[in-house]
């Protein structure tokens, strides 16, 4: 789900669509990736977990960033790290049908930190 | 330090390398890893603006607040980090050096948090100490611009 939020004209965006953040901690992120020079691209890969035997997906995974110079994902969550089993368990099949990809997840306490060295906005 | 400005030394002898202390929470390790490196060595320091401070100056792009002094075209650098987590500054400062044209670009770093890295080419050659996902202040290290000035490296509780 889209928020409406206001997005600033990006830097180093390598998107061909607008990005359409799902929530201000997304946006932050972007933005300190966009300051710092770093290009990224937002949900730009759908990785299918699951199929049923029709070939219909029954279960995938679009991380929220893809960093193309470091190949590297990144999966952002401000559930409590104690709350995430959801999204470790996901990730978790991703690494197991994808071994190729890296992908990185950041828990609320890495974007509190992130938060605090940046005097990020972390609200909504 | 005596064990990184050996290392350093070591590896760097006869060729005179520049050490560049990122601003400002690296002066004191600098300091001190100036004195504990028995080569000869230049010194320099560059600041960058915080994400933080530029975004509350209604800036949107990073700021050089402090540029080197020294052509470092030909020269062996040596970024002096406090501390490396995500890598975003030392993955900007090098690639700022780089267009220069150095020799060698390397990095040290007093504290490193590999895990929490967002950006992994870098040049990170000597580490002091992986620390865990704690906040430090003193020996240079802040926490809202107070607490530099203390000797040695303190645990922040939250």
């Amino acid at each position: 789900m889209a928020l409406a939020l206001k997005i600033p004209d990006f830097q180093v965006y390598r998107g061909t669509e607008p990005p359409r953040f799902a929530s201000q901690a997304e946006l932050e992120c972007a933005k300190v990736l966009d300051y710092y020079g770093v290009p990224w691209e937002y949900e730009p890969t759908t990785f299918v977990l699951e199929e049923d035997e029709n070939g219909r997906v029954l279960e995938a995974f679009a991380p929220d960033f893809y960093l193309p110079d470091q190949d590297l994902y990144v999966e952002i969550t401000l559930m409590k790290q104690s709350l995430v089993t959801r999204k470790n368990r996901k990730l978790r099949k991703l690494r197991e049908h994808y071994p190729h990809v890296k992908i990185k997840l950041f828990y609320k306490r890495d974007l509190e930190r992130l938060a605090e060295r940046f005097h990020l906005d972390l609200a909504s | 330090m005596r064990e990184l400005g050996a290392e350093i030394a070591r590896d760097y002898a006869d060729r005179e390398p520049i050490l560049v202390g990122s601003l400002k929470a690296s002066f004191v390790f600098l300091a001190d890893l100036s004195r504990a490196t028995p080569i000869l060595h230049g010194l320099d320091f560059v600041e960058l603006a915080g994400y933080g401070s530029a975004q509350m100056g209604g800036h949107e792009q990073i700021r050089v607040l402090k540029d080197l002094d020294a052509d470092i075209h030909d020269r062996d650098v040596i970024v002096v980090e406090d501390v490396v987590d995500t890598g975003l500054t030392l993955h900007y400062l090098v690639r700022t050096f780089e267009l220069r044209k150095p020799r060698s670009i390397a990095a040290v770093t007093l504290l490193d948090r590999p895990y929490r890295r967002l950006v992994d080419d870098l040049p990170v050659r000597y580490v002091g100490f992986v620390v865990p996902d704690e906040l430090f202040v003193g020996y240079g290290f802040d926490l809202e611009e107070r607490w530099r000035q203390l000797p040695d490296l303190r645990l922040v509780h939250s």
